[in-house]
Parts: C-alpha cells; sequence; structure tokens
C-alpha cells in the first residue's frame, strides 16, 4: 500500500520557524529576571523587535498594576513551585494599548537544581477575558438584584399585614352590629377574601425567608398534641368555604416533634389546593396518622387528573396550573408546603390515579439527631 | 478564638531569643520558608498570617480594625504578649516592615531590632519624595482589583497545584499559599499602597537593618536610602539580590545579612 507523500523528501518540522512563527508568544529569562530570547511572534503582537526586548523584565511589558500584582504574587508563586500556569496579564503595546494574554511559565534548572532560565509562553485571551469580565458583571448584578427582590418581598410583605389587620378588625366590628342577610352574606365573603390575603402574605414572607435564609425555620415541640391543631385548621375552612365538605380522619397515637403551627400551615396550602382544585360537590378528604415510625398526612380530591407535565412543576414556586381564573392563587401554596415538609426532614409527594389527586406529606416522629 | 489561632501562628527552633518573621502584601508566611529555617538551631522562630492571608481565621477580618496598618501591627503586639516574648528580632517583608514599625512604636520594650527586607514607608510620591508611583498608578491597581480586571480571584486557587520535581512543597503549602480572601486581599492592597508612615521612622528605638534589593519596582533604592536616613539607629545593605522577593530568589544572601546583623 503506497500512502499519500511516501517516497518524496518529506518537509520535517522546521523547529527555528515553529519557534519565531509559533501561534503563542515565547520568552526567555535568565536567572536575574531579564529577557534573553523572545519569539517573532510576541514582537509583532507587541510592535516592539526582539532585540529591543533583550535585557527587559516581564514586568516592563506589563502595566503598572500588573506588574506591582506580578511581582507580588506570580512571581513569588513561580519561585516556590517552579511554575504557573494561566495567569492573566495585561501587556502594554508599542501603542500603549493593552492586550490581555494567559501566560503560562515554567523554570529550568540544571542537574544541581540551579536555575538556568525561565521559560514564558503567553496566549492572547482578549475575547475570553471580555467574557470572564461580562460573567463577573453578570454575576454582580445578579447579586443585587436578587437583593433587592428580597428585600422588596419582605417589606411588601410586612407593610401588607398592617393594612390586612385593620381591615379584619373592621370586618369583626361591623359582625356585632345587626346587618341585614345581604350584608352578612357581603361581610362572610370580605372574611373569606381577607383570609386568602393574609395566607398570601404568609407564602410570600415565607417565600423570601427560604430564599435568603436557606430554608424554613421551625420552632419543634413533641409534647404539645397535634390533632386539635388540624381540626382547628380544618374548621377554618370549612367555615370560609360552606359548600365544601371535609371528611377527616385523625388517628395521631404518638407524639410527633414538629413545628405545630408549620404543619398547620403545611395542611391548610394543601386542604385549599384541594378545594380550587377539587369537583365541585365532591368532599375532600384528610387522613393523619402515625405509623412505622412516621407521621403520615395525605389530602385527596376527587377531579381531573394532573397531567404529568404539569406534576413536574407543581412544587416550584409561582407555578400556576390551568387554574380557574377567578381561582388564581400566586402559585406559593404547593411550595411552601414543601419547603416546610423538607425543613422537618420529610417529604411532600402528589399522585394523581383515577380521578382522585392525592398529596402525602410524610415525616419521621422524632428529629434525626444533628 | 485565640490570637494564635487567629494568626495561624507556628512556633519552631531551639533558642531563647525569639526571630519573627512577618509575610507582605500577596502571600503568607510561607514566603520565609527558605529563610526562616536556617534560624531555628540559634533562636525561637516565629511565623504567623496576617489575618486574611494563608490559614488565619477569615472570621476575625474587622474592616474597620484592618483599615489601617495599625490594626495589623496590633496583632503582632497581642502575639508577643500572648507568648511572652521579649528581644524580639522581627523581620518584616515589604508591607509588614512598616507594621513591625508600628509595633515597635506601640511597644517598645518587646522589640531588640527590626530587619526591614523592601521596606517603603510610602508608595505614591509626594512634595519631595520619590515613593516610585503616581496617586493615578496606585488607582489604577486598586480599581483593577476592584473591578477583577486580571481575573485573578478566580484564577489563584487552581493555580496552585503539586509539583513532583519540588516534593519540599508540602500539601498544606500548595494548599493556601497566596491563596487570600478577594475582599481581604483588595483591602489590604489599598491600605497598603495608600499607607503613609514616614511620620513614624524617626520614633522608632528598635536597632534597624534595611534590605535593599536592586530593581524592585515596589520599593526602589531611593526609597530604602529613605528609610535608612529617617530612622534613628538603622543599617542599610544592599542586596544583589533583583526584585521584591529576595526570601524567595535569594535566600541565601537574605540569611547572610540577617546573621551578620542580629
Amino acid at each position: 500500500m503506497i500512502h499519500p507523500g511516501e517516497g518524496k523528501a518529506e518537509q520535517v518540522e522546521d523547529l527555528n520557524d515553529l519557534y519565531e512563527n509559533a501561534p503563542c508568544g515565547y520568552l526567555s529569562l535568565n536567572p536575574r529576571g531579564l529577557i534573553v530570547k523572545s519569539n517573532a511572534t510576541l514582537s509583532s503582537w507587541l510592535g516592539v523587535p526582539a532585540e529591543q526586548l533583550v535585557g527587559k523584565r516581564l514586568r516592563d511589558l506589563l502595566n503598572v498594576a500588573g506588574s506591582i500584582f506580578y511581582e507580588t504574587h506570580f512571581a513569588p508563586l513561580l519561585r516556590m513551585q517552579g511554575f504557573f500556569n494561566e495567569v492573566a496579564l495585561d501587556l502594554v503595546t508599542a501603542d500603549g494599548s493593552v492586550l490581555p494574554v494567559l501566560a503560562n511559565a515554567v523554570e529550568k534548572r540544571d542537574a544541581d537544581g540551579a536555575l538556568l532560565f525561565t521559560r514564558v509562553t503567553l496566549f492572547q485571551a482578549t475575547k475570553r477575558r471580555r467574557y470572564e469580565r461580562e460573567l463577573v458583571d453578570a454575576q454582580a448584578a445578579e447579586r443585587k438584584l436578587g437583593k433587592l427582590r428580597d428585600q422588596f418581598i419582605a417589606v411588601l410583605g410586612h407593610d401588607l399585614r398592617n393594612p390586612v389587620a385593620a381591615l379584619n378588625a373592621g370586618v369583626q366590628m361591623l359582625l356585632k352590629q345587626p346587618q341585614s342577610d345581604r350584608s352578612l352574606h357581603v361581610i362572610g365573603l370580605m372574611q373569606g377574601s381577607l383570609s386568602r390575603v393574609a395566607e398570601l402574605i404568609d407564602n410570600v414572607m415565607d417565600l423570601a425567608r427560604s430564599q435568603s435564609g436557606g430554608g424554613i425555620r421551625l420552632a419543634r415541640d413533641a409534647k404539645e398534641p397535634l390533632a386539635p391543631v388540624l381540626r382547628q385548621v380544618i374548621e377554618e375552612l370549612e367555615a370560609a368555604h360552606p359548600r365544601c365538605a371535609i371528611e377527616a380522619e385523625i388517628a395521631l397515637g404518638e407524639p410527633v416533634d414538629c413545628d405545630r403551627r408549620r404543619i398547620a400551615q403545611l395542611v391548610s396550602n394543601l386542604l385549599s389546593n384541594a378545594i380550587t382544585h377539587g369537583a365541585s360537590g365532591q368532599p375532600v378528604r384528610l387522613h393523619a396518622g402515625t405509623t412505622g415510625g412516621e407521621l403520615q398526612i395525605w389530602v385527596a380530591n376527587r377531579g381531573e387528573p394532573i397531567p404529568e407535565e404539569v406534576m413536574a412543576h407543581l412544587f416550584q414556586p409561582f407555578f400556576r396550573g390551568s387554574t380557574r381564573s377567578d381561582q388564581q392563587g400566586l402559585g406559593l401554596g404547593l411550595h411552601i408546603a414543601s419547603e416546610i415538609a423538607r425543613a422537618h426532614g420529610g417529604s411532600l409527594d402528589v399522585q394523581s390515579v383515577n380521578e382522585e389527586v392525592r398529596f402525602t406529606f410524610r415525616m419521621p416522629l422524632a428529629a434525626e439527631a444533628s | 478564638m485565640s490570637v494564635l489561632s487567629r494568626n495561624n501562628v507556628q512556633i519552631s527552633g531551639a533558642g531563647d531569643q525569639p526571630m519573627m518573621f512577618a509575610h507582605g502584601f500577596g502571600c503568607d508566611q510561607n514566603m520565609w520558608r527558605f529563610v526562616a529555617p536556617a534560624f531555628e538551631a540559634d533562636y525561637k522562630v516565629v511565623l504567623f498570617d496576617h489575618v486574611g492571608a494563608g490559614r488565619s481565621d477569615l472570621s476575625a477580618y474587622k474592616a474597620d480594625k484592618y483599615a489601617s496598618l495599625q490594626g495589623y501591627a496590633d496583632d503582632v503586639v497581642e502575639i508577643c504578649r500572648e507568648l511572652g516574648l521579649s528581644r524580639v528580632i522581627f523581620v518584616g517583608h515589604s508591607v509588614s516592615a512598616m507594621i513591625g514599625a508600628l509595633a515597635s512604636v506601640k511597644a517598645p520594650e518587646l522589640f531588640e531590632s527590626l530587619v526591614m527586607v523592601g521596606p517603603s514607608p510610602r508608595y505614591i510620591d509626594d512634595a519631595g519624595y520619590n515613593g516610585g508611583f503616581s496617586a493615578a498608578q496606585i488607582d489604577e491597581l486598586l480599581h483593577s482589583l476592584a473591578d477583577n480586571h486580571m481575573g485573578w480571584s478566580a484564577s489563584m486557587a487552581p493555580a496552585i497545584m503539586g509539583n513532583p520535581d519540588r516534593p519540599e512543597l508540602a500539601e498544606e503549602l500548595t494548599d493556601s499559599f497566596c491563596r487570600t480572601d478577594p475582599d481581604i486581599a483588595r483591602e489590604f492592597a489599598r491600605v497598603t499602597f495608600t499607607s503613609d508612615n514616614r511620620a513614624d521612622l524617626p520614633r522608632i528605638r528598635a536597632r534597624t537593618l534595611v534590605l535593599q534589593c536592586a530593581n524592585d519596582i515596589i520599593a526602589a533604592e531611593q526609597v530604602g536610602e529613605y528609610v535608612h536616613a529617617q530612622v534613628p539607629d538603622s543599617k542599610l545593605v544592599y542586596l544583589e539580590a533583583s526584585g521584591h522577593c529576595p526570601n524567595l530568589s535569594a535566600p541565601d544572601e537574605v540569611i547572610a545579612a540577617i546573621r551578620d546583623f542580629a
């Protein structure tokens, strides 16, 4: 078989040309740090002939800031470990413009360990530097925006609570006075709306806290019973939604080491969700029990099955499925519920089988020793 | 947090008289690893990292305390007192030469002598004083650090790796040398390069050795000569070593000069 090129006198790589016109800059420094040799590529980048570079120092090719940094960081590093890699430097060219490069350097020593040369290769890095710069800027902008967003949410949540409390007080006052049936009906609707607003504010505040401070903080207590708290949540929701029945089965035989206020919030969020999305006229079912060392609470409603693609996003903040427009919330309830589950070392899962949607919360009865 | 762990203080050596080595802006106590061992036979060798550098306790960094070199000098005095040191020979590189000067002015009873390697009491030129840099150049340095122009905060940490040809570089060295928290390093640079300690020099009572390198862009010859002229009991020695880090590039020459003086 004959290979192309075989038989001809093959051109062996021209090493001198490789050095001079390599696609990178070469510099060699003597033990005193003076340039003794450099290649044509570097000369063309700098606009300085090679013979004028001889006797200069690497730092003479840098701007003042870069040379200080080189002397205080990279020169010691080179001396200490015998090399450096991927060091970002700014060369100053003959016309005063700045040429960003990445530099590698390695010391060449003789058998006795005496320094002979330091060899430096330089690669142009203008675009890479611009890209890094943009990344750094984008990071800084993102940090700033994130901080602003957290502050905004926290302040907003706080400032909304006061007028809601005032409205609640006003409604309570109206209820103490004689009212027509029609007024009582309207006041009932107002109460329902107010409790929803209060819930939304709580959720937004929790979101802000969990995003900025690493999770929801708990005040656990295993001594107090959980069942009365759950019953109270159910009563409140039944009062707010008189046309929806909640069938509850609560059998908590063992104490649960949990934050009861948070578990109540979780259950409230699950029940609200079930009432909002369940088929009208069908009861919402709740089961709470302790078995096998864990607390299990599930909430189920009849209704349309949840599509696969929606299931994947259910617990993300601000996710809203195709709900009826009059029922839209912020899409935080399930997210906060899953965060509360996580904070307790537990889980929140959803199953959609045979026209029943069931959310199941599980957590260990005792907190893991940390 | 004890003073000794705050500053990652390391003590070695068989002698009684303490010789304390302080690193400058940029790296950590490993700057002295080719010099300090030479004094272990005759001295109690004390090495430490300034807060913010090397393996110091970063959580001990307080912006207001370290807003001037005095904060670092106070740490030096605290370390000496914690260890019950006296007759200290303080060897300070670069900005630590001035930190040592401030410490010796604050607690003269602790320090017998100062060795200043590449000192500068002021980096920026002033009327009748040639510090080597214009205010604009130092501004450019600080701006480029603040702006991350050199991309160094990201590139520093991974730049340091093991070197099979230099087995004396222990793992803990490669892990920490030159690695500094970018925010702290930036502030340390500002404090260092905008400092003016010229007025403190005549107040130094300790006998002082100034080691001046050739071709030191950061502390040029006229600056070393200025320090020598201002410190009452001082001696100036010109090293053949060039650059700003003779403790790394010419340790034998530095060792000989310190021995000769101490």
